[in-house]
């Protein structure tokens, strides 16, 4: 086989550029961005980094942001709730839609349609859905909630405050700071399951049939099946598909800038949100501790990648 | 027996189709509120399916912003992305596949290892860049960072690997320079892996938020994510122009996605994803 020896800098030239430029330039600079007090406004050269250099100040300070952490807090509670039931949901849809039903593709295409709007819109849209008094989700729940409290008054019982409440007003989602995270949640589930069903389907498809046929010549049922030999088989894709949510996860930006700004009272505010009104939010801006900011949420993010990492052995089944 | 297995059967499908269709109602009700009249979207109890239609939404979100602007903006970014993309990521692609030069390894190692750095790492010192560079509310600073993709470089090279060698080496034997025998041979048969990185990107561009939130401040510039998310505040009494807004800027995604939805599948099922 005969291949080019030369060097191909022609080929490679455009992305070289762009590589040098707009990634390893950035990545480095940022670094030491994170080691500086910086507006923004000077100029960015040596001077400006000897003149500024306040070592690890920032992350000093990071420590002793309320703000920080609770947007650190609130970050870790989105991931915390948002991933495994979008994950969990995810692998029932795709189970259900690894079937030859009539129109499955159709069906699957009805829930992947989310995947490819904009957070924008999704964020934007769900604001609206989640209007408390004109939005579907609560015109839905008060009707729950009255049909409940008919059937109490059938029994000739007294509805529960709780179900009272439903029928009156139910959740105030994206106003109340109890509720608001929650609704940021479903809609993110919403937008986001349909990819990690995608993923998961892949992963069904890749299956060998074989063992499933032999499991079931031994007499094992559908639970035992699933359990035995579906779940160690799909496991390096349940791996994968959560370690990106989770990635995902932990940058949660745009849902949350649309939907809530970050209240109430910093309720949604989460680590990106948070970053970005550092960098470029209100003057003065503080790029040396957004840049801190960002480090901090990649270490955590390489951090995880590195624990999945390591107990993908106790979990993951490869293929033998 | 059988019959429980039928029912159980017939259960999940429904469930299944049911949950399927549900997956529609915020779609349905973006599309319902934009036909409403503007003042009476908070009148109780809710009309679900407005029995008058507003197209004048429609026309006033077209005047009341530059909604064609962000519109045109929104393609010329997203194209430009792909076009970019597709040409840079096919060219490193091929250069790691079919040549061999000193430091090769270590080089595509150093590219694949970008992808561990998530994009809020370099948004700051890039805004230094491109307020530096002038290009701060420019179409250059919402594109060509894009000359640069880890993961198209990646996925390209694989499907290089892939190709059969021997059309190319006949080009060869014929005397074509490696620069005609990628472009003439190699990067036709590429076509699928193309269509694939394309349909990713150009749904990336159209839905790209973040970095054209940060490097466009001007009414004029602004793609249609950002446009309609600042603006939201000017629209929070007229949702039923907002929701015009929002199903016009929906169609082109998910026409894409509709029309290339095969491409866009075998995108993700390379295990490839890119938040």
């Amino acid at each position: 086989m005969r291949v080019y020896y030369r060097f191909p800098l022609l080929f490679l030239l455009p992305s070289l550029v762009g590589f040098l430029a707009f990634n390893l330039g950035p990545i480095l600079t940022s670094l030491l961005l994170s080691f500086v007090a910086y507006d923004g406004l000077r100029p960015l050269g040596l001077a400006t980094f000897r003149e500024s250099w306040v070592g690890l100040e920032n992350y000093r300070q990071l420590l002793e942001d309320p703000v920080f952490h609770k947007a650190f807090f609130n970050t870790l509670f989105y991931v915390a709730v948002a991933v495994p039931l979008e994950i969990v949901l995810a692998l029932l849809l795709a189970l259900g839609l690894n079937r030859p039903w009539p129109g499955v593709r159709f069906i699957r295409t009805l829930y992947l349609l989310p995947t490819v709007t904009s957070v924008v819109a999704v964020g934007l849209l769900w604001r609206w859905i989640l209007n408390p008094t004109v939005g579907p989700v609560n015109l839905f729940l008060r009707w729950a909630g009255e049909r409940m409290e008919g059937v109490y008054g059938l029994l000739g019982l007294t509805p529960p405050s709780w179900v009272a409440w439903l029928a009156r007003e139910g959740p105030g989602w994206l106003s109340d700071p109890a509720w608001a995270m929650w609704g940021v949640i479903l809609a993110s589930v919403w937008a986001g399951v349909g990819l990690r069903m995608l993923i998961f389907l892949a992963g069904l498809q890749n299956i060998n049939k074989e063992y499933l046929e032999a499991a079931s010549l031994d007499g094992a049922n559908n639970l035992q099946r699933f359990f035995y030999v579906v779940l160690p088989l799909l496991s390096p894709t349940v791996f994968l598909n959560t370690l990106l949510a989770m990635i995902g996860g932990f940058q949660v930006f745009g849902l949350v800038y649309t939907m809530t700004g970050g209240g109430p009272l910093d309720s949604t505010n989460v680590l990106m949100l948070y970053l970005y009104r550092k960098a470029f939010g209100v003057f003065p801006f503080e790029m040396g501790y957004a840049s801190a900011i960002a480090w901090v949420l990649f270490l955590i993010l390489f951090a995880l990648t590195y624990l999945q990492w390591t107990l993908r052995k106790r979990w993951v089944v490869e293929e033998a | 027996m059988r019959l429980l297995g039928k029912l159980w059967d017939s259960l999940v499908y429904l469930v299944l189709l049911v949950g399927g269709v549900s997956m529609l109602v915020p779609f349905f009700w973006m599309i319902s509120t934009s036909l409403k009249a503007p003042g009476a979207v908070f009148d109780l109890p809710v009309e679900v399916w407005p029995k008058e239609l507003h197209w004048e939404n429609y026309q006033r979100v077209l005047t009341s912003v530059p909604f064609g602007r962000w519109y045109l903006n929104s393609l010329v970014v997203a194209l430009g992305l792909t076009f970019l993309n597709l040409t840079s990521g096919a060219m490193a692609g091929y250069a790691f596949a079919r040549f061999r030069f000193r430091g090769q390894g270590a080089l595509f190692l150093l590219f694949l290892a970008t992808l561990m750095i998530p994009v809020h790492v370099l948004i700051i010192p890039l805004f230094i860049l491109m307020r530096n560079l002038g290009w701060v509310d420019t179409y250059y600073a919402l594109i060509l960072p894009g000359l640069f993709d880890a993961f198209a470089i990646f996925l390209m090279r694989q499907h290089f690997l892939h190709l059969p060698r021997e059309l190319e080496e006949a080009a060869i034997m014929d005397g074509a320079t490696p620069w005609q025998v990628y472009w003439k041979v190699a990067l036709p048969l590429a076509a699928p892996a193309l269509a694939t990185l394309g349909t990713f990107t150009f749904l990336a561009g159209w839905n790209s938020f973040l970095w054209p939130l940060i490097v466009t401040n001007s009414l004029e510039m602004r793609p249609l994510t950002v446009g309609l998310a600042v603006f939201q505040g000017q629209f929070s009494t007229e949702w039923t122009v907002l929701m015009a807004g929002l199903t016009l800027g929906t169609i082109p995604p998910i026409l894409v996605f509709l029309l290339a939805q095969r491409y866009f599948i075998q995108g993700l099922t390379l295990g490839s994803l890119k938040g």
